[in-house]
Order: structure tokens, then C-alpha cells, then sequence
């Protein structure tokens, strides 16, 4: 799963949750509420995903009172695409037995929200 | 409670100093988005992972990861070598030699970073510090084995009479070996040290010619002597304690000839000096590393696999007698007299003997850097005075319209110094 694009299953899912709303700045826990990871799995793929320019991150420029400053993330142009090119080899996956169970799609990514991708 | 907040939050500001400074912001995120998670187990779970993500972040350290593994090996021997019986000599001098040699490794490393320079990036370079810090970190549980029956005389009846006859004086209350040995120790850590750092210039070629023929000189000799080196004749189980064996006599051999070799193909193997290469005194200094390095394995082989041998005699009976089977141990006079129709004391004496061949593990650890300095010391001259000869001879033949300088071989591979400043 996830092999063919070069990223696991929780790579993808994160990706393609942040490539939901491209230019939505999103915090760490919202994220993983939704992805439903832990933050001991979802930081490090962050940071992966940072290392490889597929997503950007910057510190709240003004914290709620009371509360330390939060860090956001947003998908960049790479990581859209990145999500685009991950979820059409997805579908493009063929069956590896007639009576395998289809197998869930990971990335949830409208392609038709995703610009530049060919359709 | 807040204090006990501000000293998590100060514990926690002084693990973030594990990270790497690059990663540090992520780890402030994980912390930053902890009062949003609903408090209690979540929270909890939640702060788990930031500790997840701290873990995984400082191990990417090289240095925090070989620190945390030098502590792990450090704290085995400890645990392995820490004797457990109070208030005799033996169990001074083994505490002393498991707080003193684990404070070496640590303390040498640390010294040796700021004189010498990280150690090099070669794969040579880091197996053999760590084989080295490895085998030094064996060698305490297993001579303090050793030491616990050697250094504890019995206190009267046969036995004494054993211990008398069989070890010799100089054991029980004599510290002077043992501040040798952790001399000795303290030179073997500075050596590999040095050896294995970048600004020693030592070619990863070189250094693994001298760890592959100290191997071999350190197998030979162990193979001679697996039960250590003593006057009795229980020693060499296979060669039957013959006075003058080809065996021995090709393993002295070897003692010169393995560093010899060694020298010879380093200086082969490492690039002539031209302009744009090495110095000349690079090549000549792969000289005296492959033969130093030679010897130094060799030495720490054959004194680790031989007290090892010797301690885990001593440990079980059963290897004991199976080593020591059809060999009447009667090198020492009036043994066989003490041990008439006395099983007890014939275990005894096996014990004795055992440990009392160990000692000299630690003369063979002197005895071979010195040999091999002493060698390579001498080509190292030799060399060096052929190549002023060659200097002194150069301009002449240039200036009298000659073909001029003959381009430099391309270096072989993997000879060239890969890792220097």
C-alpha cells in the first residue's frame, strides 16, 4: 500500500488531508484528530514531509492568551501535486487477483481541487 | 505543583538540547499543541509522542546514539566485572579497575575529540574505535574473574600451600600491576584514539591492513596459548608443554614479521607524494600506523580471548576439566605430593594454575606495541633518509635538461586519505 507513489499509508493520509484545503493553514492536532494518528506517528511524517519541500510550516504569528504559540502546516505546490500523483496510481492499481477484496483508497484528495493535475 | 511544573519545563528544555537545532521546532510543536488535547490520558498520550519525537530526533545524532551505546556497553561490564563479595583486595582492585577503565574510555574520548578531531568518517576508522572500546570493555569483567582467584590467597591448610607454589609472590597485595595494567590500558585507548581520528591522516586502507594482520598475529598467538602463558605445562593443551616448539618459535616470528608486512603493503598501497598529492610524510606515517596497529589488535585479541578463556575456566568447573584433561600439571616441584589423593585440592590447584597464566596477557599487551615501534620506528628512518637522498638528488637532474619529473601514478583505490581535516 503506498508503494507505488514511494510513500506509506499514513504519509498519504496525512497528505491528502492537508491537500483538502490547500491553502489552509492547519494545526498539529486538528490534523491528527482527523487523520486519526497519534502524535508520536504524525510528527515524524510531518517532518518528512518538511525535509522533502511537500509541506511548509511556520509559528502562529499571534498566540491566544494563556496558550503557547502553535505550529501550522500547509500543503506546498509539490506536496499537491505529490497527493495528485499518489492518488492516481491508486486508482490505477490493478487488481492483483479476480477475487481480492478492493482495496480502500487512501487519499480522499478531490481531483478536481487539485490544480494543475491533468484530468 | 507549579514547581513541579517549572522542573518538568526545565527537564524538558535541557532534553530539547539532545535534538538537533534543526529539529527543535518540531519538537516545541508537539509541546506547543498539548493544551488542546483534552486533559487526562489523552493529554497524556499525546505527550508520550513528543517524547516519541524527541527520542527519534536525538538519535538521528550520531553522537547521542554512539554516547547512549557506549553507556549501554559500559554499564554491561560494569554489571558483569562489579565483584560482589566486600572487603578484600581482590574486590578493591576489581571496583578500581571498572570505575578507572570506563572513566578512561569516557574521558579519553572526550579529551581526544578536542586534541585529535572528531573520529574519522571512514568505515574503518569507526569499526575498529568501537571494536577497541568493545574489547577493553570485555577485558574487565573477564580479568577481574580471574583477579578474584589470583588476588584472594586462602587462608591456611593445602591450599595455601597451593597458592604459594603454584601463583608465586607478587599476588595479593600488590598494587603496582594493576596501576600498570590501567596504564597500559589508558595507552591502548589514546593509540586507538589517535589511529582513528581525522587529523592522524592514517588512510582507511592502512587501517584496515593493520586490523586485518593484527587479527591474524592475534589469532596465531591465541592458538599458541588459549589457556595464557605460565610456566606450567597445562598451558598449551595441544603442544603438551614441549620447552622448545616450532609452534611458538614461528608465533615470535610472527610478532615482528605481521607489523613488518603490515608497513610494507600500507606504504605500497598508499599514493607516492607529488605536488598536488600527500606529503611525503603521509605515506611514511601509514608506515608507522599499520605497524602500531598491527601489534595493538594483536595484543588486544590474544589478552582478551586468553583471559576470557582463562575466566570462564574458572566459572565452570566442567571446562575446566575438560581443558585441563590428561595434563598432569607437574611443571611446579612437590605438586603431586600436595595433591595426593586430595580431589578438592586438585581442583584447587587447576583453579590456580588457570589464573596464574593469565599475568602474562598483560606483559604480551607491552611487549607488542613496543616491538612494533621499535620496527616500524626504524623503516620509518630508513624511509625517510632514502627520500631526503631522492630530494637532494632531484634538482641536479633537473637542471642538467632532463626529461624532467615522471607524472605520479594514479593512488589505488581506496587508498587515499579520505577522511583528513
Amino acid at each position: 500500500m503506498g508503494a507505488r507513489s514511494g510513500f506509506s499509508a499514513q504519509t498519504l493520509s496525512v497528505l491528502a488531508a492537508l491537500s483538502e484545503e490547500p491553502s489552509q493553514w492547519r494545526y498539529g492536532y486538528a490534523l491528527a484528530k482527523q487523520v486519526g494518528l497519534k502524535s508520536g506517528t504524525l510528527y515524524p511524517i510531518l517532518i518528512r514531509l518538511a525535509d522533502r519541500g511537500l509541506v511548509e510550516a511556520r509559528w502562529q504569528d499571534e498566540p491566544q492568551p494563556g496558550r503557547p504559540r502553535r505550529h501550522m502546516y500547509r500543503v506546498t505546490a509539490d506536496g499537491v501535486a505529490a497527493a495528485a500523483a499518489a492518488a492516481l496510481a491508486e486508482t490505477a492499481q490493478p487488481t492483483a487477483h479476480p477475487t481480492a477484496r478492493p482495496r480502500p483508497r487512501l487519499v480522499r484528495t478531490r481531483r478536481d481541487a487539485v490544480p494543475g493535475v491533468a484530468r | 505543583m507549579k514547581g513541579l511544573q517549572r522542573a518538568g519545563a526545565a527537564a524538558r528544555r535541557s532534553v530539547i538540547r539532545l535534538v538537533p537545532a534543526e529539529r527543535r521546532d518540531w519538537v516545541e510543536a508537539v509541546w506547543a499543541e498539548a493544551p488542546e488535547v483534552p486533559p487526562g490520558l489523552s493529554r497524556l498520550a499525546w505527550r508520550a509522542g513528543g517524547v516519541r519525537v524527541i527520542a527519534r530526533a536525538a538519535l538521528m545524532r550520531r553522537g547521542t546514539g554512539r554516547a547512549l551505546l557506549f553507556a549501554a556497553a559500559a554499564a554491561l561490564a560494569a554489571w558483569a566485572g562489579w565483584p560482589g563479595s566486600p572487603a578484600s583486595f581482590a574486590t578493591s582492585v576489581d571496583r578500581a579497575d571498572v570505575i578507572t577503565v570506563v572513566a578512561l574510555l569516557a574521558g579519553l574520548a572526550v579529551v581526544a575529540r578536542r586534541v585529535l578531531g572528531p573520529a574519522g568518517s571512514s568505515r574503518a576508522a569507526r569499526l575498529l574505535r568501537v571494536a577497541g572500546y568493545a574489547a577493553i570493555l570485555a577485558l574487565v569483567p573477564a580479568k577481574n574473574v580471574v583477579e578474584q582467584v589470583l588476588d584472594t590467597p586462602p587462608r591456611g591448610g593445602v591450599d595455601l600451600r597451593l597458592y604459594r607454589l603454584i601463583s608465586g609472590p607478587g599476588f595479593g597485595d600488590d598494587w603496582s600491576s594493576e596501576i600498570a595494567f590501567l596504564v597500559v590500558m589508558a595507552a591502548y585507548v589514546a593509540a586507538i584514539l589517535w589511529l582513528t581520528s581525522r587529523r592522524s591522516r592514517v588512510a582507511p586502507a592502512t587501517l584496515a591492513i593493520g586490523a586485518v594482520a593484527g587479527t591474524v598475529l592475534g589469532a596465531a598467538w591465541y592458538l599458541v596459548g588459549p589457556l595464557g602463558f605460565g610456566g606450567a605445562p597445562a598451558t598449551n593443551p595441544w603442544l603438551q608443554g614441549a620447552g622448545i616448539d616450532p609452534f611458538p618459535a614461528l608465533a615470535a616470528i610472527l610478532l615482528a614479521g605481521a607489523p613488518v608486512a603490515a608497513a610494507v603493503a600500507a606504504y605500497r598501497r598508499y599514493p607516492a607524494s607529488s605536488r598536488s598529492g600527500p606529503p611525503a610524510g603521509d605515506r611514511i606515517r601509514q608506515v608507522l600506523a599499520a605497524g602500531l596497529l598491527t601489534n595493538l589488535v594483536g595484543a588486544l585479541l590474544v589478552t582478551v580471548c586468553g583471559t576470557g578463556t582463562i575466566a570462564a575456566m574458572l566459572t565452570a568447573p566442567w571446562l575446566r576439566n575438560w581443558l585441563y584433561r590428561g595434563h598432569p600439571l607437574s611443571g611446579v616441584d612437590g605438586l603431586r605430593l600436595l595433591l595426593r589423593g586430595d580431589p578438592a585440592a586438585l581442583a584447587y590447584s587447576h583453579q590456580i594454575t588457570a589464573a596464574a597464566d593469565a599475568p602474562p596477557f598483560l606483559i604480551i599487551s607491552m611487549i607488542f606495541p613496543l616491538v612494533a615501534l621499535v620496527l616500524t620506528g626504524l623503516g620509518m628512518l630508513g624511509l625517510a633518509a632514502s627520500a631526503a637522498a631522492r630530494h637532494d638528488e632531484s634538482p641536479r637532474a633537473g637542471g642538467a635538461g632532463g626529461p624532467g619529473a615522471v607524472p605520479e601514478p594514479e593512488p589505488p583505490a581506496g587508498a587515499h586519505l579520505a577522511d583528513c581535516d
